[in-house]
């Protein structure tokens, strides 16, 4: 019995997982790209999800459809923000950069309150579940998951086989023989942390198919947290990275969650995000680069 | 340097908090506002020992006021019944918050000080998160509970010492700590530990290839650092707040507020911390009190522009003015 | 842009926001209040500060005024934006009761910040009024300043597991999933002790985080143990995640019964059919049955406007369209119970005033009132509602029904073919 729930949360655990590593990848790519650490990650990842809300219930548009959406607008606030703030911070201590991002994390929250207010939202989405015996998986998380690893794949070609995509990588490796090689770096920084942003407000939809409940401007905190230790797992450099990261983290957070749950009068899921940021310390310890080989 | 000249930048920093004390003592309800102003200066001050001097962002920084909180509220729970302690048990709560903030922050250091940069900024979230959930989920201290405890600081003190000290004495001891606070960070920075840290921040290979112990020198201000936040934690939050819940004391804005007012003032400066801690507290207070519900929205904005244009703070900025001018001497 | 320039200009315009701050009181009796306007707190805070300017409107214009030494006092409202924060808390109370100069301090929302506001008020004998406390530790703290208008966090559970009693008595089996958190717990301990006084027996009883983000495991495990009926308790993200993933895990049991989130109107509209037949305790709902005939039945002296009245002054207050929930209703009520106990001393005197707190009790729109000798709340009960075809319906207690209550519940898969929860 306890290995059939162990199974049906690692199923689980799987699905969260690839949902959870896509959120994380605009994260390791504005991280590997430009040396910043987002740390207004979170309140991304909540317009997206606002935006889902509101296409949904003000349009009626099928959450899928709003991935796109959300995808460009994320872009045009990723360079919105980089020509008017982030620029300046390229050469700065990381310190300016962790403080300018959180604020603008914080900037997002306020000004969705005002639009939104702060009530909880959600939608219903009805699209039918599977019973796959030891667990039920609605379609809605199904859908969620693939989605996330479509992007990686999308994201996989676009690094490898596009002009662009091997500037970034270029720009990653060594800023300074890129420019002399002439690439446009200022422009390659411009459009990663675009596409890192776009990225993460993408996610944001893909999150609520998930959980398409409990939406408010205050929700991007916790995301934050967990796309940080997510992004350690990976390797705080590598998109790719990221992703199997989430899987990683989706699949020890819902499984650890069965074990710990036998050992009587302690708080399982606490346990399990303890243990979680154990894992973190130890793997910045032992192999910083993340768990995948070096890229 | 003559004794006196290298200990002159002390005097500023004595004036401006012999000024708050005045200024509380003596206008009617200002007390409290003085009272939250000398928080975010003393968590400035503390903070800036070990992230102004080094330039390393520990970004789990509250952690070291939630256990000093802890400190002080678990000895309060159980040594309550101990007839006659009186006082005492508060002394025993102090030295119960720093052993436990020492003890965290040699973990700590022992695991995060080997990173660097934005590696080291996240293993100490990894520990501010990992120990607060640790507390919740293995149900220590009363877990996710917390401890509220108004009626056992009666117990020992009487109602009405203890209520006094809940909205007087405890200020004043923050006073005392921010004080101390100051006088420990000009020391450093005028010994041996200064021109290391310094060194440090600048180029930490070029340091270490000249031979300078970095490791060392990083330990001892980050323990410092956390030292002090464990007595802010006991004092501002364990006896001015009679309940201690996990969440709370562990509440990343914390650190959030005190990388702020470190930054706005100007890192690594003996000043600074002080000037941003009223920045902060006083803007916060007022727009809270004009704009209820909207400070957030003005202030993320302001503080991205003076990120942006002021990187070295209000103190950097005054410094590089009165340069060459007989003023240098004293503000530092 | 010049930095001298950028900095002068800021430092212009701080004082002149500074200066065209400063304002002046006329005759008046000022409730003070550290309110929670942004941050964790946001919604309640706004929906209190509504409710208490309704009742405040209420008071000024319906009742005239305060009767004091022959005359009528007209009530003020100061109120500042705490940030959902302990720090801002202490120094806003202090500003209140020095510069402003107030005759009560409501405490900010939330038990914990209430608890951090509580020694200062004490310490200048400040009447200190809870309206978002729910711990009954506060109680046993010795405060003698404070008094309780919402209902202590015991007494959530107690009414549905009464109703199960009476309707369903062969079904015992009880879960009981909640926040890790003290006010969950309260809450829980309540419930689970009344629970065994019943005779129930619970099956499965299980803690989650604050902040989770997913519910399955814990759901898969509940699952197994067959419960009749589960009581939840937690806030509001954690409540519409609770149903939602029954929902997807296709969950079934009788009954369902969370506090905190159930009984608001965002819950079904996030929601939809899946909160059909879903339950939650409440303070207050619209739809109470209380009025001033009912007052009279019981002999109970009656003050305020009616539930109509007071929708339309807190819709007016707040200037929006949204519906008062119970946060706005017992920050309201607050505010009658203050005005009644100043006409019964006879003064603003704070000591006078507490004293004279201790030995009320009547009924308003929000229900009943008194207070024990700690300053608990007791003489009000709690509701319990159930979303039934869209629509809340107070189906428990007896006295204060609208409906019957819908019990068993339709099932998951009946729901969402649109089947609704009707008894």
């Amino acid at each position: 019995m306890v290995l059939e729930q162990l199974i049906g949360n690692l199923i689980q655990g799987l699905v969260l997982g690839a949902v959870y590593g896509m959120a994380t990848m605009g994260l390791s790519l504005i991280f590997g790209v430009l040396q910043i650490v987002n740390v207004g990650h979170g309140a991304f990842i909540m317009v997206g999800a606002f935006i889902t809300y509101w296409l949904f219930t003000a349009l009626g548009l099928n959450p899928i459809f709003a991935v796109p959406i959300a995808f460009v607008f994320g872009m045009a606030l990723g360079l919105l923000f980089y020509y008017t703030a982030m620029k300046r911070l390229i050469k700065a201590p990381e310190l300016a950069s962790l403080l300018v991002t959180f604020s603008i994390g914080v900037l997002l929250q306020e000004i969705v309150k005002l639009i939104f207010g702060s009530e909880f939202r959600g939608y219903n989405w009805v699209v039918g579940k599977i019973n796959l015996g030891i667990t039920v998986l609605p379609m809605t998380k199904l859908y969620a998951a693939i989605g996330s690893v479509l992007i990686a794949v999308l994201l996989y070609l676009w690094f490898n086989k596009t002009r662009y995509g091997s500037a970034m990588r270029c720009v990653v490796e060594d800023s300074e023989g890129a420019r002399v090689c002439g690439i446009n770096v200022g422009g390659v920084y411009a459009m990663s942390f675009g596409l890192g942003i776009g990225l993460t407000v993408a996610s944001g939809v893909l999150l609520t198919m998930f959980i398409p409940v409990g939406i408010n401007p205050y929700m991007g905190g916790g995301y934050t947290l967990k796309a940080f230790v997510i992004a350690v797992l990976g390797g705080l450099a590598s998109p790719y990275g990221a992703f199997f990261g989430g899987l990683v983290f989706g699949l020890i957070e819902n499984g650890s969650y069965t074990l710990f749950a036998l050992i009587p009068g302690v708080e399982p899921f606490a346990l399990t995000r303890f243990f979680s940021f154990m894992i973190l310390l130890a793997i910045l310890l032992v192999r910083p680069t993340g768990l995948l080989k070096a890229k | 340097m003559k004794k006196a000249q290298k200990y002159a930048p002390i005097l500023p920093v004595l004036m401006a908090y012999i000024a708050l004390f005045v200024v509380g003592k003596g206008m009617t309800g200002m007390w409290q506002l003085v009272a939250t102003l000398l928080f975010y200066c003393a968590l400035g001050q503390a903070f800036n020992i070990f992230m102004g001097m080094t330039g390393y962002v520990d970004f789990g920084y509250v952690a070291f006021m939630g256990v000093g909180t802890y400190g002080m509220a678990l000895t309060i729970t159980r040594f309550a019944d101990f007839q006659g302690f009186g006082v005492g048990i508060i002394i025993i709560g102090f030295f119960a918050a720093l052993l436990f903030s020492t003890l965290l922050s040699l973990a700590v250091g022992a695991v995060a000080l080997r990173l660097r940069g934005a590696y080291f900024a996240i293993a100490t979230i990894g520990v501010n998160e990992g120990f607060r959930f640790l507390i919740e989920g293995a149900r220590i201290w009363n877990g996710s509970e917390g401890l509220i405890f108004t009626a056992q600081l009666n117990q020992i003190l009487g109602k009405q010492s203890a209520s006094r000290l809940a909205v007087f004495w405890a200020d004043v001891i923050v006073f005392g700590i921010a004080i101390f606070a100051a006088c420990l960070t000009l020391a450093y920075m005028r010994s041996k530990i200064g021109y290391a840290l310094t060194a440090l921040r600048e180029d930490e290979d070029a340091a270490k290839v000249m031979g300078i112990n970095v490791t060392k020198y990083k330990i001892i201000a980050f323990v410092t650092s956390s030292c002090i936040a464990g007595l802010i934690g006991a004092t501002s939050w364990a006896l001015k707040t009679p309940y201690v819940f996990p969440p709370e004391v562990f509440e990343i804005h914390y650190t959030i507020e005190a990388i702020i007012i470190v930054l706005l003032g100007g890192a690594g400066t003996l000043l600074g911390p002080i000037v941003g801690g009223l920045i902060y507290g006083i803007s916060k207070y007022y727009l809270s009190v004009i704009l209820p519900g909207f400070q957030l929205l003005i202030f993320a904005p302001i503080i991205i522009v003076i990120i942006i244009m002021f990187p070295e703070g209000v103190v950097g900025v005054f410094r590089k003015k009165i340069k060459g001018t007989k003023l240098e001497r004293y503000f530092m | 842009m010049n930095r001298t320039r950028v900095s002068i200009v800021f430092v212009l315009c701080a004082t002149v926001v500074f200066v065209a701050s400063s304002a002046f009181a006329a005759e008046s009796i000022i409730i003070g209040h550290p309110a929670c306007l942004s941050g964790k707190y946001a919604k309640a805070g706004e929906q209190a500060i509504g409710g208490i300017k309704a009742c405040i409107d209420w008071v000024n214009t319906s009742y005239g005024g305060v009767s004091l030494g022959g005359k009528k006092v007209p009530l003020e409202y100061k109120y500042y934006d705490c940030e959902s924060s302990k720090e801002q808390v202490t120094s806003l109370i202090g500003r209140l009761i020095t510069v402003d100069k107030v005759n009560v301090v409501f405490a900010p929302y939330s038990s914990g910040l209430t608890l951090r506001g509580a020694p200062i008020a004490e310490s200048r004998k400040m009447l200190y009024m809870d309206h978002g406390g729910a711990n009954n530790k506060i109680f046993e703290q010795g405060f003698e300043y404070i008094v309780q208008t919402i209902g202590p966090a015991t007494s959530y559970h107690q009414g549905t597991l009464n109703m199960i009693k009476k309707i369903a008595p062969k079904d015992k089996k009880v879960a009981m999933a909640y926040e890790d958190s003290e006010f969950a717990k309260m809450v829980m301990q309540g419930a689970r002790e009344h629970a065994q006084k019943l005779g129930f027996s619970v099956v499965f009883e299980r803690t989650y985080p604050k902040g989770v983000t997913d519910l399955t495991p814990l759901l898969s495990a509940l699952k197994a143990s067959k419960p009749d009926f589960v009581l939840g308790g937690g806030h509001f993200e954690d409540g519409q995640l609770f149903n939602r993933q029954m929902a997807d895990l296709d969950l079934d049991v009788k009954g369902l019964s969370l506090i905190a989130a159930a009984t608001l109107p965002a819950f079904y509209n996030a929601l939809t059919s899946m909160a059909e037949g879903v339950m939650g305790p409440s303070h207050w709902e619209y739809g109470v049955k209380y009025a001033e005939t009912e007052a009279k039945k019981l002999g109970l002296r009656w003050i305020g406007p009616d539930q109509d009245a007071f929708v339309a002054l807190f819709k007016k207050s707040l200037g929006k369209e949204i519906i008062p929930d119970y946060h706005a209703a017992e920050a309201g009520a607050q505010v009658l119970a203050y005005v009644l106990a100043v006409e019964k001393a006879k003064t603003t005197d704070t000591t006078k005033v507490r004293a004279a707190l201790g030995d009320l009790t009547f009924m308003s729109f929000y229900g009943g009132w008194d207070v024990d000798d700690t300053g608990l709340q007791v003489g009000h009960s709690m509701v319990d509602v159930q979303w039934q075809d869209s629509k809340r319906i107070i189906v428990w207690p007896e006295e204060a029904q609208t409906g019957k209550p819908c019990y068993p519940m339709p099932t998951f898969a009946e729901k969402a073919k649109g089947k609704k929860a009707t008894p």
